[in-house]
């Protein structure tokens, strides 16, 4: 079975939903939540079988699709990877346990169980065509969730985040393709297989062009400034549990290809775009930092404080080196959890008032104490405070990039300060002060149901943050190797330059030990 | 006397063939509509036999046979549907056939 | 000795757990009672340790567990207790504890009492991990803990407006600080490869100046936002709206002198750019007179003796700066004891006028709180400098050093804030507890605190009076085993004894023309129409140098303002229009075109046959070109292009 638990963990959700049509609507619920249960232990046993010493990939599945063209449905998982589907799989569960009362529970459900195998399609996938068409398929499950289940603008937020993310999808098949020519012609040999991939070694302009070409796809998936608009009316228009969603896994996929695409493939490029793309990070930070300050409306808040937080990852990403790369997988798995918990936090007040805008709170810190008290936790996570989760993500990517620009690390750490502006005025808005507002003189404190959410991500939050090694070292094995291929196979002396040989390195400290 | 050639054959096929056009362009009636299109069939099939002539090859003028056939067979199959369609509205004018807008 | 390091260290937490614990349920005396025990037993175990190094002991070093490991990068949970982290260990955990005990009175009627204690408590096991880590990142943890817990405890009372508005002032201004302070970290790392003290101190030795006065400034920036030196200053006496236990342990005793354990930690780093700790000693200078002047006029108790704080710690730094490392750490010691006595004292003050803070409503309240009056008298006696309690020992040699150095301007400025001191020091003395009684008329029925108050903040006096000659010998021996070992010595006795006599009389004189001033009959609540109140410099001063309005007009303000624009106009307006006006381009191009999809068909075919034609003439251009390629080439390169 642990052979192929990476197809079981893809495809075990997708035919409990279909199963799911038999279930009557009142146990859908229990079903749900049962199936969701399932698939979180077996992503835990995934996780409990990885081996963290070996850094290349594990429980690799094998079968041909195409076989003229090199297609394969081809999975496999690493350091880089793993920790993204357990947190998919465990997002999934918390948000079926905590979903609180929709219409249409049961099509809520089995969308969220088909939206979750291609969440784990995508972070699994070895192959460029599997990787392509389980990163479509998960647009369509969010697409019904924001049409069916969102606010009154929810088409028009719908169809713009199908779209734009569509069109940039596009582009980057088309980048695929001739990758794969690119291969072919370098072969002999069609192939679409990752592994292949980084081993063809391309010239520079060849590079550049294909660079730009997945950039575009990744760019809008995560999303990077200016191609972020669609994301404040996708958050801002869709149900709690599809923010959630959004904002813990799906955003993810953006950053995670920029790792396993175009990182390994284009190393050369990556170093031409270093500058250009860590300018463009920088923008995202301070500028949807500002922009989130100037909200209303406090789940904007949050949608744009995520816009910034994949500002830190993408420069971390683009650090090029072990403590940067190693910082920013990390950060996608904190700020996955914290987002995710800030969005549950905002439905939590807009379940009970039916309203996100912070004129209307005010002093809710005696009146829901508890609350006030998760919400206090998640926001001083998402400042960057240490001993949480967020910090060592972004302590590991601002200090991995700083190796490469000192200038531009001072801008882009300003995010400790903008972000601490706009999170902590958002707090003071909604928590502090009389409660001046009658309707707010009576809510409930948090319920039993929203704990069951909020409490094991209470608990991970400070966990990850003082004791984060069993998942740093899984994923700086992994991204040690990747670098080291990086060093490999670039070809130009700026490349060379940037990329550490870790190889080297450790023979001259090992040298200098003895 | 001049030789009639190959070119004569084909400038008689172009001036069929651009009659044929200008009627499928400007005429309204749809029977009107056939003719023009038998007469750039039939535009096609003198430069096919022409071209085979010059070169000794039968194939064009095989070619004009099918030509000939499927033509018959489309205007069998297009009266048909013309009949049908008089019998409904009772006229055959192009501009009133407008189901089609977009 | 490890295990009373963990107990120093972890009973703090365990204390701020428990009462974190009761923190939704009502007030219960015990969630005040089990911390303040359990800082007691750090404050033991802390002695303890301190008896292992007075007595020459082994320096105290463990590696708890690991906390980030990738790359290069090896960054452990680890702990030290030397020389200099066991003075800081004994002033946080001797503070805190009386503290603790003095706030089980003071905040007997609070609601919150619960929450009060866990947070009190938390913000000790912060400052113990920023003094007890052996590396920077743990530094870093305390640094970034402290800030957490001094914004909880500035907003405690979070239903007042003016009270979160400090807390969030507080902590974004020691954001920006951080900043620094990280990058300053990163420079370290990437330079040293390392962040433990010893690996880094070491490795520090062989780079270049450059680079290390970079360390040295981002690591000052650090520095400076914890102990607010100018400009980043405004926050601390702002943060005055906290309760005023957390005054006194948070922003007098222990978080404020963060930034200069920071500096005095470093100093064989700053050993090696004296240009930067000449920049910090000027800076510490002209800080001690700013808040100094700010001090004079200011008609909140609690402000004053902020002012007073600053102005302090402006000497720790002139101290530190001019590489006087010990110094600066004696002073910090002394001036933890008799600051937080004071504003103790002030508290009860507080207690007793039902929180009015303005000295002028008050008057002759020492014949009520006798207790409190000899207390604060003496604690000012002592931060005044008299001989022979603490501040005259402490902040003395901080003038020797600054007159010996040769930096006389330093010197001068110091002196004259002394004066400066003492002056303001005891005109609030002065206007609370003597004079003629103002506050009757106002209807305050003042009441001196509870007994178990005034005997939890006694030894705080005894040390304010006995710390200056009873420490300073054992002290010295103990910390320049570890900091530079400068004996500060006048060379001519006559010059020593001038100067000493000369700075006691100068100070004693602002003393009692402080007394004369305040004490005489007379004093009126100030209503803003005295000549005085409408003077230039009183404006200037009472309005701190308008440096808060600077930062409200010209920093807040435009921020708040470019933020809204960047989001009604940029983001909307011109990215996201972007974004939807290339949608709507299709769309209307989409509508534009549909009329030749008029479904006519002969329309149709005009159609078909227009492509028809542009296809075929597209065919033959392109077929031509192919085949006189060479004469077009030609063609063009004879014209040039």
């Amino acid at each position: 079975m642990l052979d192929n638990i990476l197809s079981i963990l893809i495809f075990f959700p997708a035919v409990a939903g279909i199963f799911g049509f038999m279930i009557h609507k009142d146990s859908m619920r229990a079903y749900g939540v049962s199936v969701a249960t399932i698939e979180f232990a077996l992503s835990l046993w995934l996780w409990y079988s990885f081996d963290s010493n070996v850094s290349g990939m594990q429980f690799m599945e094998q079968l041909p699709l195409v076989e003229s063209f090199g297609i394969n449905y081809l999975l496999g998982v690493d350091g880089i990877s793993l920790f993204i589907v357990v947190l998919a799989s465990f997002f999934t569960m918390i948000g079926i346990a905590s979903l609180t009362d929709t219409k249409n529970v049961k099509n809520m459900i089995i969308t969220l169980l088909m939206l979750q195998m291609t969440m784990v399609g995508v972070f699994v996938a070895l192959d460029a065509i599997l990787f392509y068409v389980f990163w479509e398929l998960s647009l369509v499950p969010m697409l019904y969730i924001i049409g069916a289940w969102g606010g009154p603008l929810r088409i028009y937020a719908s169809v713009k985040f199908f779209l734009y993310t569509f069109a940039g999808s596009l582009v980057m098949l088309v980048g695929m393709l001739f990758m794969a020519y690119f291969y072919y012609q370098a072969t002999g040999v069609w192939s679409f297989a990752i592994l292949d991939w980084y081993r063809l070694i391309l010239p520079e302009s060849f590079q550049l062009w294909l660079f730009g070409a997945f950039f575009i796809g990744f760019a809008i998936k995560v999303p990077m400034f200016p191609f972020h608009t669609w994301l404040p009316y996708a958050h801002g228009q869709a149900p709690t549990i599809g923010s959630v969603i959004l904002a813990a896994i799906l955003l993810k996929m953006g950053t995670y290809a920029f790792i396993r695409f175009s990182l390994p493939l284009f190393p050369d490029a990556s170093t031409f775009f270093m500058f250009p793309i860590a300018i463009i990070a920088i923008i995202m930070i301070v500028y949807t930092a500002m922009v989130a300050y100037a909200q209303e409306d406090v789940k904007q808040v949050v949608a744009y404080s995520s816009v910034s937080h994949m500002g830190v990852i993408i420069l971390g990403t683009f650090a090029l080196n072990v403590e940067g790369i190693t910082g920013s997988i990390f950060l996608m798995i904190a700020h996955g959890v914290v987002s995710g918990a800030l969005f549950l936090l905002v439905g939590v007040i807009y379940d009970r008032r039916h309203t996100k805008m912070m004129s209307e709170f005010g002093g809710l810190a005696s009146v829901m104490p508890r609350y006030a008290t998760i919400f206090g936790l998640m926001l001083m996570a998402s400042v960057g405070m240490p001993l949480t989760i967020n910090f060592v993500g972004e302590f590991l990517s601002l200090l991995g990039f700083y190796q490469q620009s000192h200038i531009l690390t001072l801008l882009a750490g300003t995010a400790i300060i903008v972000g601490a502006i706009y999170m902590l005025a958002a707090y003071k808005k909604m928590f502090f002060g009389e409660v001046t507002n009658e309707k707010n003189k009576n809510l409930p404190d948090v319920s039993k149901r929203e704990l069951v959410a909020l409490i094991p991500l209470s608990i991970i939050t400070i966990w990850l943050g003082v004791y984060p090694k069993p998942v740093l070292e899984p994923i700086n094995n992994s991204v040690e190797s990747i670098v080291q291929l990086m060093h490999d196979k670039s070809i130009t002396q700026e490349a060379k330059s940037r990329i550490p040989n870790l190889v080297q390195e450790r023979a001259t400290s090992a040298e200098e030990a003895n | 006397m001049m030789e009639i050639g190959l070119n004569h054959y084909l400038v008689l096929s172009t001036i069929l063939f651009s009659i044929g056009l200008i009627g499928v362009m400007k005429r309204k009636n749809l029977l009107l509509l056939f003719f023009a299109t038998e007469i750039m069939l039939n535009s096609v099939n003198i430069a096919f036999a022409a071209i085979s002539h010059y070169y000794g090859d039968l194939t064009g003028q095989m070619f004009a046979f099918f030509v000939i056939a499927i033509a018959a067979s489309e205007v069998a199959v297009g009266l048909g549907l013309l009949i049908l369609w008089h019998k409904r509205h009772s006229s055959i004018d192009l501009d009133k056939m407008s189901t089609m807008k977009g | 000795m490890e295990i009373y390091l963990y107990l120093a260290l972890f009973s703090p937490f365990v204390g701020s757990m428990f009462a974190a614990l009761f923190g939704a349920s009502p007030r219960t005396m015990i969630a005040g009672i089990v911390p303040s025990l359990l800082l007691f037993v750090s404050f033991v175990s802390s002695t303890i340790l301190l008896q292992h190094i007075l007595a020459g002991g082994e320096v105290v070093h463990v590696e708890m567990m690991t906390w980030m490991e990738t790359g290069n990068l090896y960054i452990p949970f680890g702990f030290v207790v030397d020389q200099i982290s066991v003075t800081m260990m004994m002033v946080v955990t001797l503070v805190s504890t009386i503290v603790h005990v003095y706030a089980i009175g003071y905040m007997d009627h609070d609601k919150a009492f619960n929450r009060f204690f866990a947070w009190l408590s938390a913000f000790v096991f912060s400052m113990m991990i920023l003094v007890m880590s052996d590396n920077f990142a743990g530094l870093f943890i305390g640094w970034e803990g402290v800030g957490l817990c001094s914004w909880a405890l500035i907003g405690f009372w979070y239903h007042k407006e003016s009270a979160t508005w400090a807390a969030n002032e507080a902590f974004i201004m020691n954001r920006i600080a951080d900043l620094g302070m990280l990058i300053g970290i990163f420079l370290v790392f990437w330079n040293t490869g390392t962040l433990q003290y010893d690996g880094a101190f070491a490795a520090m030795q062989g780079l270049d100046i450059e680079t290390l006065t970079w360390i040295g400034i981002f690591l000052f920036i650090g520095a400076m936002g914890k102990s607010a030196q100018f400009p980043l200053h405004t926050w601390l006496a702002d943060a005055m709206e906290g309760p005023t236990p957390v005054s006194a342990l948070i922003h007098a005793a222990t978080m404020v002198t963060a930034g200069v354990y920071l500096v005095v930690r470093s100093n064989e780093l700053y050993a090696l750019i004296p240009n930067v700790g000449l920049f910090i000693a000027s800076l510490g200078a002209f800080v001690a007179i700013f808040a100094a002047t700010m001090a004079l006029v200011n008609r909140d108790i609690k402000r004053v003796i902020a002012y007073s704080t600053l102005s302090q710690l402006g000497y720790m730094f002139a101290a530190a700066g001019l590489g006087a490392y010990w110094v600066a750490l004696f002073h910090l010691m002394a001036h933890a004891f008799f600051k937080a006595l004071l504003f103790l004292g002030g508290g009860n003050v507080m207690h007793a006028m039902s929180n009015e803070l303005d000295p002028f409503k008050m008057g002759a309240l020492g014949k009520t709180m006798k207790g409190t009056m000899i207390m604060m008298t003496l604690a000012s006696v002592a931060l005044a400098g008299i001989f022979p309690l603490a501040g005259f020992f402490s902040k003395d040699l901080i003038l020797e050093v600054a007159f010996i150095d040769a930096h006389y301007i330093i010197y001068t400025v110091l002196l004259l804030t002394a004066g400066l001191t003492a002056f303001y020091s005891f005109r609030i003395i002065a206007l609370i507890f003597h004079g003629e009684d103002r506050h009757t008329a106002l209807g305050f029925h003042p009441h001196e605190a509870y007994k178990f108050m005034l005997v939890a903040m006694s030894p705080l006096l005894i040390l304010a009076i006995i710390a200056g000659f009873m420490f300073k010998m054992p002290y010295f021996e103990m910390v320049t085993q570890l900091l530079p070992a400068t004996e500060y010595h006048v060379h001519s006795a006559t010059t020593y004894w001038i100067m000493t006599i000369g700075t006691q009389l100068f100070v004693m004189l602002a003393i009692f023309f402080a007394y004369k001033k305040y004490m005489a009959p007379g004093i009126k609540v100030p209503d803003g129409t005295s000549a005085m109140e409408n003077s230039f410099k009183y404006k200037l001063l009472i309005n701190q140098y308008y440096i808060p309005y600077f930062y409200e007009e010209y920093l807040v303000k435009p921020y708040r303002e470019l933020s809204t624009v960047l989001w009604k106009q940029v983001d909307m307006k011109v990215v996201d229009a972007t974004v939807d006006g290339i949608a709507n381009m299709l769309v209307s191009t989409g509508e534009n075109t549909r009329t030749m999809q008029s479904g006519n068909l002969s329309t149709m075919l005009k159609w078909m046959v227009t492509g028809l034609v542009a296809l075929l003439s597209l065919a033959v251009v392109f077929g031509l070109a192919v085949k006189y390629l060479d004469e077009i080439k030609t063609c063009l390169s004879s014209l040039g292009v």
